[in-house]
């Protein structure tokens, strides 16, 4: 079955004011691939230059606070909408202290005490105001140090970027078990749609051979500026092509030769928004987590590109809401794609969540 | 809030045995293992949940020819049934909860390693393998015939310099904090198992006097404690 290309390339969230077979002309690259203004990330706090100097009696003063704060939440969060708990917080102040003290062998040889000075990353003034963001806006921790530890990457995060998730690990995990039998895969071109911070793409970017590429898309100008970030940090900017666009959009080029796409689109469900935990959906961007009324908008787009974009034998790898969606998705491919993907697998995350649909192009 | 939680919340290093009274065989794998769905409550907010993902056993040919500690990471991975918090809800994007803690249960031993004082889950993986590495040297014995005893070369590498049988090509001697260490250390343990915790017997085969075992021993804490607990059954005094 051939698609109609307008159906595809065209940003499935808007209504169509232009003349779709303008916007659907085949292999005009549009204009949102190259950022106008360049956005500059904000850095986060473990690299930065430990340029304030603190009393480590004073640290004291702000750890012991900090704690107090902490313990005094309790379950309270828990129960309001399934928040984090006080030994949780308690966790990250103790992340939070190992990135804004520059040398933290210092508290396990002197302790917390006396007039002996340490150099930070963060004026201790700034500590207080962090903590006081994390606990009473329920600032996500992640946005308050600046960075997620994912995988084996420290990625740089900040609002308006998703924070990646521990489930989509297992994504990069899948592309190794694919590439790692296939050779052709891991010399071709890839793509991670949504890429957000640049997780997955930098991920991929890591277990594909030389010659294999990837193309990360995103339509935040915020993201694909993060992205640009965190791929130059760990030096792939030879491997990954960053292009701001709306899915499918700044990929015209890419139709029938892409050896693998990934995705974590948005796919919360809208109802299910506003009684999300507080740090996701008071803080994190809305665009990334809402996936229209059955949270499916995202995920069938993408399936629907999936088989004009992938090359033959290609793979692809989405994240779910869970079984619901998973079950739809392979559902939808099936009988509405039929004859363009084969071997679909349901792979569960860490949790027993069935959270990934795999399978490869005819 | 229970005693298990806190446990596993604990920011520092952290090790759980299960407690195995008589030694495992060497070679106890199966071709197939039915996995039970092994979920231990913690309390009602939070349990251990395994994944389908590395639950695959191969068929251990691999295994018996090299020993548990010959397999790559990958493979010892692929006899473990691994463990993360699974907590109420639909997970993914939903959630901003750092529960990286990863418990590794290695099926043919029934050894459990776990870690969880990293930010990131792959790392608490890695360190948890590492911990399993170490505890399969601690707790899988293979069984010696001193008659005709001749200690492999991942032993002779943890002998210090000194020893009459270490030969020059052994290279440097490798100590506790190297990852080969977990070799030696259990071709140590299985010889003085054999020895029955005589620190003297096993002195003379290793070429090393009753003081310089002993030094290497008390070197290592969980070799020390091995060891110790070996002798305690035995009615011999501590090394100290």
């Amino acid at each position: 079955m051939k698609l109609s290309l307008s159906s595809v390339y065209r940003p499935y969230r808007f209504p169509t004011l232009i003349n779709s077979s303008a916007l659907g002309r085949p292999f005009c690259s549009p204009a949102l691939s190259s950022p106008s203004t360049i956005l500059k990330p904000q850095v986060p706090l473990f690299l930065r230059p430990p340029i304030n100097s603190t009393k480590l009696c004073d640290l004291k003063k702000w750890h012991d606070w900090a704690k107090g704060v902490a313990t005094s939440i309790g379950s309270a969060f828990v129960h309001s909408d399934n928040g984090p708990d006080s030994s949780l917080l308690c966790r990250e102040i103790k992340w939070l202290m190992e990135d804004a003290v520059e040398d933290h062998s210092v508290f396990s040889h002197v302790g917390l005490e006396g007039d002996e000075c340490v150099k930070m990353r963060v004026d201790i003034e700034e500590l207080y105001c962090l903590w006081k963001q994390r606990v009473q806006e329920r600032r996500p921790f992640q946005y308050i140090v600046g960075c997620e530890h994912w995988r084996d990457l420290v990625l740089s995060v900040q609002e308006g970027v998703l924070i990646p998730r521990p489930e989509t690990e297992l994504i990069v995990d899948f592309v190794c078990d694919v590439v790692s039998k296939n050779e052709d895969l891991k010399r071709g071109v890839w793509a991670d749609l949504g890429t957000g911070s640049g997780a997955l793409a930098i991920g991929i970017g890591r277990v594909l051979e030389s010659e294999g590429r990837v193309i990360a898309t995103d339509l935040s100008h915020v993201a694909v500026s993060v992205a640009a970030y965190n791929v130059k940090r760990y030096c792939l900017q030879d491997k990954i092509e960053l292009r701001e666009g709306s899915w499918f959009e700044p990929l015209r080029d890419m139709e029938g030769k892409l050896a693998g796409l990934v995705s974590n689109p948005p796919y919360i469900p809208s109802k299910d928004i506003s009684g999300l935990q507080a740090e996701v959906g008071r803080h994190e961007p809305r665009v990334a987590l809402d996936g229209g009324i059955d949270g499916m908008d995202a995920l069938l787009h993408l399936c629907d590109g999936a088989a004009l974009m992938l090359k033959p034998g290609g793979f692809f790898a989405f994240e779910t809401n869970g079984e619901q969606q998973c079950r739809a998705l392979v559902d939808y491919m099936e009988n509405n794609r039929s004859g363009s993907f084969c071997n679909f697998e349901i792979l569960a995350d860490f949790a027993g969540i069935q959270r990934f649909v795999i399978g490869f192009h005819q | 809030m229970s005693m298990a939680h806190r446990t596993l919340f604990k920011p520092t290093f952290l090790l759980t045995l299960t407690h195995n009274k008589t030694f495992i065989s060497h070679n106890p794998f199966r071709h197939s293992i039915i996995l039970p769905s092994t979920t231990i409550t913690l309390n009602t907010h939070l349990r251990w949940c395994s994944s389908n993902y590395t639950t695959t056993i191969d068929d251990g040919s691999t295994a018996k020819a090299k020993g548990y500690l010959g397999l790559t990471d990958e493979e010892l991975m692929r006899q473990c049934e691994l463990g993360t918090f699974k907590t109420s809800g639909p997970g993914g994007q939903h959630r901003n909860k750092r529960e990286s803690a990863v418990r590794l249960k290695h099926l043919p031993t029934g050894i459990i390693a776990q870690a969880s004082e990293d930010r990131s889950q792959h790392k608490n993986r890695a360190s948890a393998l590492n911990r399993l590495r170490s505890l399969i040297a601690l707790k899988v014995r293979k069984p010696v015939d001193l008659d005709s005893y001749s200690p492999p070369l991942e032993l002779l590498q943890i002998l210090p310099p000194k020893s009459s049988i270490r030969g020059s090509d052994c290279g440097p001697q490798i100590g506790p904090n190297n990852p080969k260490f977990a070799l030696g250390m259990q071709a140590l343990l299985d010889l003085i198992f054999a020895a029955e915790g005589s620190v003297s017997e096993v002195a003379k085969y290793l070429g090393l006097s009753t003081g310089a075992l002993s030094r290497l021993i008390l070197s290592d804490d969980s070799l020390r404690m091995e060891v110790n607990n070996l002798r305690a059954s035995k009615g011999m005094k501590p090394l100290k």
